[in-house]
Order: C-alpha cells, then sequence, then structure tokens
C-alpha cells in the first residue's frame, strides 16, 4: 500500500498546485472580459448561425468529432481559447489550419458573447466512436479520469475537472466532449505544440493507451 | 465539351483567413469543413465586410471589402506513346509531344455575394479551342435551422451550368477525378452524359438540403443554355437563343438532376456512399428540327469516399459507377446509330500525401458500351489535306484511324498514376502517367489502321498554382 500512497499525495500536491497556476491566470481572463449586452448577445447567435456552427454546430454540439462541442461550456473558457487564437498563442496544429483564421477580425466583445451563447446551450451526448470496445476503454478511462496513472505519475483528471467532469471557474468542461477531439489535444499537449503550462506537465507522461481510454470515458459522460 | 476542373481557391483563403487545408485534403478535393462551406453558401468571412443599414436598421448591403478574385493557371508538358499519323502526308508522322504553355487560365470569383448568397464562377481560358469560356459555375442561396428535434437542417438552391456542380462530394462528374487531364490526348469514343457531357450547354436550379450534416439530398432540372462560341445561336435574330436545327445536340425542356448520399463521420475518417442521376432528352439537331423525336440517356450512378485526414498522413479512397441506358429514338430515325444503346462508367482511385507535401495517386477508368457499326464507325478515319473526318471518296483521302474503333465499340480501360509534389500549398507539379489496356474496343489494332491501345498513353507534367 506504502507504494501507492506516496505518488498519489505528490499528485494531489501536483493538482493543487496546477489549480492555483490555472486560477491565477483564468482570473486574468476573466476580469479582461466586456460586459454582454443584449446587442451583442444577438451578434453572436447570428455569428454562431453563419460561421461558428460549419464545425461546432449552430449551438454548440458539433457532429464531426474533428471539431470540439462547445455546447455547456465554461464561457471563461471559450473566451480564453479565441483569445489565444486571435493572439495565435495556441498553436496546435488545427488551431493554425482553422481558428486563427476565423477568430482574426473578432473583437473582445464578440468574443465574450459568443463564449456566452456557446456556454448557455445544451450539449448533447456524443454518438460513441465505432470499432473500438467502448465499454472496456470506458470502464479504464474512469479509472485513469478519477484515480491518475500512478506508476507512470500521471495525476487525476478528476482533482481539477470535478468528479463530473462538468469543469469549474478554473477548468474546462469535459463532459461529452468527443474522444477523437480530445485525444487530438492529449497529444497536442503531451507533444508540446499546445502550449498550457500545467496540461503540458500533466499530458507529459500520459501513455497513448490511456489518453483514449480517459476520451471515451469523458465522451461517455453526458 | 470538356470540363475543367474547379480549384482551390487562395480568394477562400483571404476572404475567411483560413488555410487551404481547412477545406481541401489536396485541392479541388474538399474535407468536411469544405462540404458545409459550399453548401452553406460560400458564408464564412474574415468579419471585414462593408456593411450599409437603412435609417430603420435594415441591412441594405454587406459584401467583402476586397473582391474575392483569383487567378489560376496551368501549364503542362505531354509526350503520347506513340506520334500520331500525319493528316496531311500519307504514312508521315506527326510530333509525339507538345507543351501548353498556358494550358489554362482561370479567373475565379468565389465567396459571400451577400447574406445566404453566395457564388463560385469561373471564366477559362482554354488553349486548345482558344477560346474563353464560362467553367463551372454555381450561385446559391443558403441558410441553416435548428428543428424542433435539434437536428440540424441546411437547405438552399443552386443554379449551375453542368450537373452536379452543387454537390459537396468528389465523386460526382463536376469535380471528380481525373481532376487534370491531359488536353493534348486522344479522347475515346464516348461518355455517359453525366460525365460533363452537356457541361456549360445547360443551366438550373438544383434545390438541396443536408440534414445533421449527414444525410444529403439534391433535385433539380437543367434546359438548354447559350453557350458562347460553341454555338451559331440563332441565325434569322443574330441572337445567341433560342436555338434552331443549325446547333447540334440541344436538351430538350426540362432534364431532371437528383442525388441522395450519406456520411458518417468518426475519429479522422469520414465515409461516404450515395447515388445520383439524370435523365435527358436530347434533339440532336444540326439540320434537323428541335422538334419530335429526342435520344433519351437515363443516367444511374453509385459513389462513395472514405477519407482519413491526419497531421502527417491524408489518404482518399473514392469511386463511381454509372450505367447509362441510351433511348435513341431520333438518331436511329435518322439511320445515325442504334434504336438502343448503353454505356457503363467505372472509376476508382486513391490518393495518399505525406505532410501535404509528397502525392501519389493511383486510378482505374472503366467504360464500356454496346457495339454500334451506326454511331461508331468501324473504317479508319479519313483525312485529306490536314482536313479529318472527310467522307468516303473525298479527292485526295487516306486513312488514319486512331479515333474511330473497328469493332464499333467504344471500350476504354486506362490506369493513372501519378506523383505530386506541392511546394507551397498553392504551387503543385503533378508527373502523371496514364496506360491504355484498352481503347475504342481493343488492345492492339484497334482502329484498323494499325495503332493500339497503349500508343495512346500519355506522359504528362504539370504546374499548377493559384494566387
Amino acid at each position: 500500500m506504502k507504494t501507492t500512497t506516496r505518488p498519489l499525495k505528490i499528485l494531489a500536491t501536483l493538482a493543487s498546485a496546477a489549480m492555483a497556476l490555472v486560477a491565477a491566470s483564468t482570473a486574468i481572463a476573466q476580469e479582461a472580459a466586456p460586459a454582454v449586452t443584449p446587442a451583442a448577445a444577438e451578434e453572436a447567435e447570428n455569428l454562431a448561425y453563419v460561421k461558428c456552427q460549419l464545425c461546432h454546430g449552430p449551438q454548440g454540439n458539433s457532429i464531426s468529432p474533428i471539431y470540439p462541442a462547445l455546447a455547456g461550456q465554461k464561457a471563461w473558457y471559450i473566451l480564453e481559447q479565441l483569445q489565444a487564437f486571435r493572439a495565435q498563442t495556441r498553436r496546435d496544429p488545427y488551431a493554425r489550419g482553422y481558428m486563427w483564421g476565423i477568430a482574426s477580425n473578432m473583437s473582445d466583445t464578440q468574443m465574450a458573447a459568443l463564449a456566452d451563447y456557446f456556454s448557455k446551450q445544451t450539449p448533447f451526448a456524443s454518438a460513441p466512436a465505432p470499432f473500438v470496445n467502448v465499454t472496456a476503454e470506458v470502464e479504464r478511462g474512469k479509472s485513469v479520469y478519477n484515480e491518475g496513472v500512478p506508476a507512470n505519475g500521471v495525476a487525476p483528471c478528476s482533482a481539477c475537472h470535478q468528479a463530473d467532469a462538468g469543469g469549474s471557474d478554473q477548468f474546462p468542461r469535459l463532459a461529452g466532449q468527443h474522444a477523437s477531439y480530445l485525444i487530438k489535444q492529449l497529444i497536442a499537449l503531451k507533444s508540446g505544440s499546445r502550449e498550457q503550462i500545467v496540461m503540458n506537465g500533466i499530458a507529459g507522461p500520459l501513455q497513448e493507451p490511456d489518453m483514449k481510454a480517459v476520451a471515451f470515458y469523458l465522451e461517455s459522460l453526458h | 465539351m470538356c470540363a475543367h476542373p474547379a480549384q482551390a481557391l487562395p480568394l477562400f483563403a483571404r476572404q475567411t483567413g483560413m488555410a487551404c487545408l481547412a477545406c481541401h485534403t489536396n485541392y479541388p478535393e474538399l474535407t468536411h469543413f469544405g462540404r458545409m462551406f459550399k453548401l452553406q453558401g460560400y458564408q464564412l468571412d474574415d468579419g471585414k465586410d462593408i456593411e450599409v443599414t437603412s435609417d430603420e436598421g435594415k441591412q441594405l448591403v454587406s459584401l467583402p471589402a476586397i473582391p474575392n478574385l483569383a487567378l489560376f493557371i496551368m501549364s503542362g508538358y505531354v509526350s503520347l506513346g506513340k506520334a500520331l499519323p500525319d493528316s496531311g502526308i500519307p504514312g508521315a508522322l506527326s510530333n509525339k509531344d507538345g507543351i501548353q504553355f498556358p494550358q489554362q487560365v482561370s479567373l475565379l470569383y468565389g465567396g459571400k455575394i451577400a447574406p445566404h448568397f453566395g457564388a463560385f464562377a469561373q471564366v477559362t481560358y482554354d488553349s486548345g479551342p482558344d477560346t474563353f469560356n464560362i467553367d463551372n459555375t454555381d450561385f446559391r442561396f443558403a441558410d441553416t435551422r435548428i428543428l424542433p428535434n435539434k437536428t440540424k437542417l441546411t437547405y438552399g438552391v443552386a443554379i449551375t451550368n453542368n450537373p452536379s456542380t452543387e454537390d459537396p462530394y468528389n465523386t460526382t462528374p463536376a469535380f471528380g477525378f481525373p481532376y487534370v487531364p491531359p488536353e493534348i490526348a486522344v479522347g475515346s469514343l464516348a461518355g455517359p452524359v453525366i460525365n460533363a457531357g452537356l457541361a456549360y450547354q445547360v443551366a438550373g436550379p438544383v434545390f438541396y438540403a443536408l440534414w445533421n450534416e449527414q444525410l444529403y439530398a439534391a433535385f433539380g432540372f437543367f434546359r438548354a443554355a447559350e453557350t458562347g462560341s460553341t454555338s451559331p445561336g440563332n441565325p434569322i435574330t443574330g441572337s445567341p437563343a433560342p436555338y434552331d436545327s443549325g446547333t447540334s445536340n440541344v436538351p430538350a425542356g426540362n432534364n431532371p438532376y437528383w442525388r441522395l448520399s450519406y456520411e458518417y463521420d468518426f475519429d479522422r475518417y469520414n465515409l461516404e456512399v450515395g447515388t445520383y442521376g439524370s435523365r435527358f432528352k436530347i434533339y440532336p439537331g444540326g439540320g434537323n428540327a428541335l422538334s419530335g423525336l429526342t435520344n433519351n440517356y437515363t443516367d444511374v450512378a453509385g459513389d462513395f469516399q472514405f477519407q482519413f485526414i491526419g497531421e502527417q498522413h491524408i489518404a482518399t479512397w473514392k469511386g463511381t459507377y454509372v450505367k447509362e441506358q441510351q433511348s435513341l429514338d431520333a438518331s436511329s430515325a435518322l439511320g445515325l446509330s442504334n434504336p438502343t444503346d448503353w454505356l457503363s462508367y467505372t472509376s476508382t482511385d486513391f490518393w495518399y500525401w505525406y505532410k501535404r507535401k509528397y502525392g501519389f495517386t493511383l486510378g482505374y477508368i472503366s467504360t464500356k458500351g454496346s457495339t454500334d457499326p451506326i454511331a461508331y464507325p468501324s473504317a479508319p478515319t479519313l483525312c485529306a489535306a490536314n482536313s479529318c473526318g472527310v467522307a468516303p471518296g473525298t479527292p485526295g483521302a487516306f486513312p488514319v484511324g486512331v479515333t474511330n474503333s473497328a469493332n464499333s465499340n467504344p471500350t476504354t480501360n486506362q490506369w493513372i498514376t501519378e506523383l505530386n509534389y506541392q511546394a507551397w500549398l498553392n504551387v503543385r507539379f503533378t508527373l502523371q502517367y496514364t496506360h491504355y489496356t484498352k481503347f475504342n474496343g481493343g488492345t492492339t489494332n484497334y482502329d484498323g489502321n494499325g495503332r493500339n491501345a497503349s500508343d495512346n498513353d500519355t506522359t504528362y507534367l504539370l504546374l499548377w498554382f493559384a494566387l
């Protein structure tokens, strides 16, 4: 038992440190968020139906698993990502190919209104991936999510993203997200092509089978 | 007429601020996003539109600040397997190869015109006939709604000049394989009407709907349209239309076109299966009245596309099969063909790209058809003093063959392979080799004048770029 207790403690400490770091950075983003006026909200809904829906669906429930679902995502997180796309500081391949262009001329007001709009939409359940023994993956993924992978020094995801993966004021919602998208992001975070100081560290020791398992588990949540 | 491939457009990149790779695996093949962008009426913009509103706050205009124009240029070198017979000197040969510089120059407009209304329009200079013509063009209105059951419906109407131009997949003829056939090549005898057989000679609306980014249905109809340099128009008024007996192959009335497909997206893959078809009634014209009997072409096709889009590797496998029944009431009454004929067209192609830089393609196309000694004469084509297709008995006429079929059958089978190098996303070098295992019904001496199918093989080096 001793062999597992100590790593868990270290992981818990790491997770706490991560929470503190992220809390500090999100506090900055939240301070910068402009108020969403009724006119801005109306424009955002129009933007969602004209632009965002091509990938994410008009109400943030993307159909192709290449694109993340946005419905129900935390508004602060959507705003922070949009600002990162515009500043070109989020640099993973899909960000460069798609979102840099989309966000390039968006104002903070538009971004905040869009973030607010999508955060208020009802998330749908994702369709399960075909050709995968999802049940087995989900079981294993649940363990990775809640307990981490102590042998590899992987912290439990639930420590930050909440037990129900619904996110918080500091951490994004993961529940119901497409597994394919989550896996891509974990790979990008592990390789550093997507820079995020906390997740770069957490994804570092995460092995690809564990990424897949936890992604399928999160996709199954709703 | 030959159909020109539509291209990836830097103008779309300018309009949307997005890289070409968002819409294309390799141009002109579209990704899932590219398909959505097209069906949505090319509405995405970079947020810099010029907008004017009335005093009541009603939007009067919303158009891109910079016109979405682009140039697309292709230059090519083609070498035939064996030189063609000389058309003026019996027994002599023509040059074995040729350069087209440029082969094609297209001026394109693509993108948003107004909210919910967009266009993809292309005017092409073609060095073959040395003419400008309207290429694949589509004006469309589109919108998206959420249905009561929370699923998504995109719907619209596209006015196009070539059946299947409205379609978002690269399995249908307008934007299908092969994307860039060499123009300096021997054309085979026959192909289904829906395979660009009436491209730019017809126009019409196609109504479509896409449910939940998965189920796509379209229905439209096409009528004869003015085609500029290829038609004499109306000789009495001097107007480009209405047509009369001076024009050949004029579609009669409304000719239906339909399409149904289903796409399934999972992980980084997407699979599409579908069906499409058309029924065209065509007056032979060309000295015969545009009334009475018509030639009727019924095309029914199936298609599939399987795409994998990774960050390093991209692969696509797709294919289509078309079966055309021809009820040639008009031609047979004039003694120009069998009463009925049929054609089938099978095409499949595989593409692989590494880092969007190095590409490999392998494709196979087979056209089969019924034997028709009247429509496909067995006697070798005749030339006299550099004028070909002359009637037997013309002074100085001698046989050259090449374009006829000794057994009056149009069956032609070809393999196409390509190596591609994409120096930048808008600059591509293509080396293409086409090998015919059968041409116009035969493998050896298919024209009765000593030419073999493989003599029509082509080696094609192409530079294409867009700006």
